[in-house]
């Protein structure tokens, strides 16, 4: 089939674009390289003689991201549970009953009843609080400065503690990305039908036994994605403790680069690795996102650039 | 079997229930009907307490069980319940759905568990379709499947909440069917049904419930021949025509 000349025009300004941005890429390459390390040249030998330093460097801060991630989700997941809570205000809740109650006897076991009722719901008012304030007070201020008050908080107090700075930056990891994978569950755990919550209840299943037999089954299927973003979210963010002197990896490239003075070779190296251990996490989630979602049901990932 | 007195609800400021007594003798098939909104829905939940009365007592088999001493999960396992909506668990396989509560709840081993889910799905007529998932299934194969899940705790009565009003009209007939057997059978069942069919065929007794109160009951063909109030012969006459 002969093609319209529109068609003609439209393929070579395709191939047109292809090899303007081939060009461009090499080119921009080819200055950036020129800019950086123009005047030494990129020393290959050292990159090698350093390799282990560096690995044991990554090894840390995989430690670091994955003691946080799973702390942070069992948080997370409590949070988002009770940010699902349904709580009525205790003073509304006395004046409904004594609405109905005013024409009827208040004797000693309907006052207990009510009793137990209030102190329940009060309860659930106040976790259900609690849980609210810690993520916005999480999701109100930067990574970077929730790092440093929880060093400052253990230099204070306990200044002779050991890794104290690792101890600070896993608290303080852990504390953000539960109050994020927290939003994660609340999100997953509301998308489970209520039917299906009573349901269970009404098979004899108790509170516990339905959340862990029916409704986290549900919601974790929707939320696997969000949460696997989440743990590389928290990855390139465990970079940041490098400001309480963590070796990590970026922490060990600062030192390692003024011990050698190869900042750029020390530097390449620390994004090459980062750029190794995301890119393919993150194609791992695309497929497991396209296996796993359900048309219509899908859950947002939050964005796990918009915490630093 | 099962005897409610006196049951008030409140929602908020909506008085949904107010004061219901009556009783279902073993082996009755009791229909509850009534307009939207009348708290038949809400009647049939206080039963099991998944909505826990105000105020009133429910018996189940003789036991007070709106007590604070009596678990609540306890009296749910003494009474099934078939909803609207089906509500079969998504995620698990129909045989998976019927046993959850015997392995769960009751601590049933697996294997005795899926044997006995296997002839209950023979029962409602579905058992080459144990390992299927809800989503594949019609309405009404999914209704008879929870009838089946409901029946696998072996309850002392079965609750159903408007059962065929989610159903395309041709499913209607075999979720009906299993029902009839089941009364037919002696289980104990409260059902809100529109299914004049079912209701005067199945059902001993006829509760017409309008604004949180009983307003009339009686047998079948009183109820719907001869009622005797105006609020039920309106009723009657509407869902007739």
């Amino acid at each position: 089939m002969a093609k319209s000349l529109e068609e003609q025009g439209r393929s070579r300004a395709r191939i047109f674009d292809t090899i303007a941005g081939i060009v461009l890429t090499v080119g921009a390459i080819a200055f950036v390289t020129d800019l950086f390390i123009g005047r030494t040249g990129f020393n290959f030998g050292y990159v090698q003689s350093e390799i282990p330093g560096f690995l044991a460097a990554t090894q840390l801060t995989f430690y670091v991201t994955t003691v946080s991630y799973f702390a942070g989700m069992g948080i997370g997941f409590l949070i988002g549970w009770a940010r699902t809570a349904r709580t009525a205000s205790v003073r509304k809740m006395l004046r409904d009953r004594n609405a109905f109650l005013a024409d009827d006897e208040r004797g000693w076991e309907t006052g207990l009843k009510t009793g137990g009722l209030v102190a329940w719901s009060g309860l659930k008012y106040v976790v259900r609080r609690i849980a609210d304030g810690y993520v916005e007070v999480i999701r109100g201020t930067p990574l970077f400065v929730q790092i440093v008050f929880a060093w400052s908080v253990l230099i204070v107090n306990t200044p002779r503690l050991n890794q104290l700075e690792l101890i600070a930056g896993i608290a303080a990891l852990t504390a953000n990305t539960g109050a994020y994978q927290g939003e994660i569950f609340r999100a997953g755990l509301q998308t489970v039908h209520s039917g299906q919550v009573e349901a269970a209840r009404a098979v004899g299943l108790s509170r516990w036994g339905a959340m862990r037999r029916v409704v986290l089954p549900q919601a974790l299927r929707l939320i696997i994605p969000p949460l696997t973003n989440e743990y590389i979210g928290l990855l390139k963010a465990s970079s940041l403790l490098v400001v309480i002197g963590v070796q990590e990896l970026t922490g060990y490239g600062k030192s390692e680069a003024f011990r050698s003075f190869k900042v750029f070779e020390v530097f390449a190296m620390v994004t090459g690795i980062y750029l190794l251990i995301t890119v393919p996490l993150s194609k791992v989630i695309q497929a497991i996102e396209t296996r796993l979602r359900i048309p219509g049901l899908g859950i947002q990932a939050t964005e796990s650039t918009s915490r630093v | 079997m099962i005897r409610v007195e006196d049951i008030h609800k409140h929602f908020g400021p909506l008085h949904v229930l107010r004061g219901i007594t009556f009783d279902v003798p073993r082996a009755e098939a009791l229909v509850i009907i009534g307009p939207s909104g009348s708290g038949k829905s809400t009647l049939l939940r206080c039963i099991n307490l998944l909505v826990e009365p105000d105020q009133g007592k429910v018996f189940i088999d003789g036991v007070q069980v709106n007590r604070s001493d009596i678990r609540p999960e306890w009296a749910r396992q003494q009474v099934g319940m078939v909803f609207q909506s089906f509500n079969l668990f998504t995620h698990l396989t129909v045989l998976d759905n019927v046993t959850l509560g015997p392995i769960r709840v009751k601590g049933m081993d697996r294997e005795a568990a899926q044997e006995k889910g296997k002839q209950l799905l023979a029962r409602v007529g579905l058992a080459p379709k144990a390992h299927a998932y809800p989503a594949e299934l019609s309405g009404g194969q999914q209704q008879r499947v929870a009838i089946a899940r409901a029946l696998a705790m072996d309850p002392k009565a079965i609750l159903f909440d408007e059962p065929t009003s989610a159903l395309d009209p041709e499913y209607i007939r075999e979720v009906l069917d299993v029902m009839a057997a089941l009364a037919r059978d002696g289980m104990t069942m409260v059902v809100v049904t529109h299914e004049m069919g079912f209701a005067s065929n199945v059902a001993e007794r006829i509760l017409f419930i309008d604004a949180g109160v009983i307003v009339e009951e009686g047998r079948p063909e009183e109820i719907f021949q001869h009622p005797k109030h105006e609020r039920t012969r309106a009723f009657v006459g509407k869902i007739l025509r």
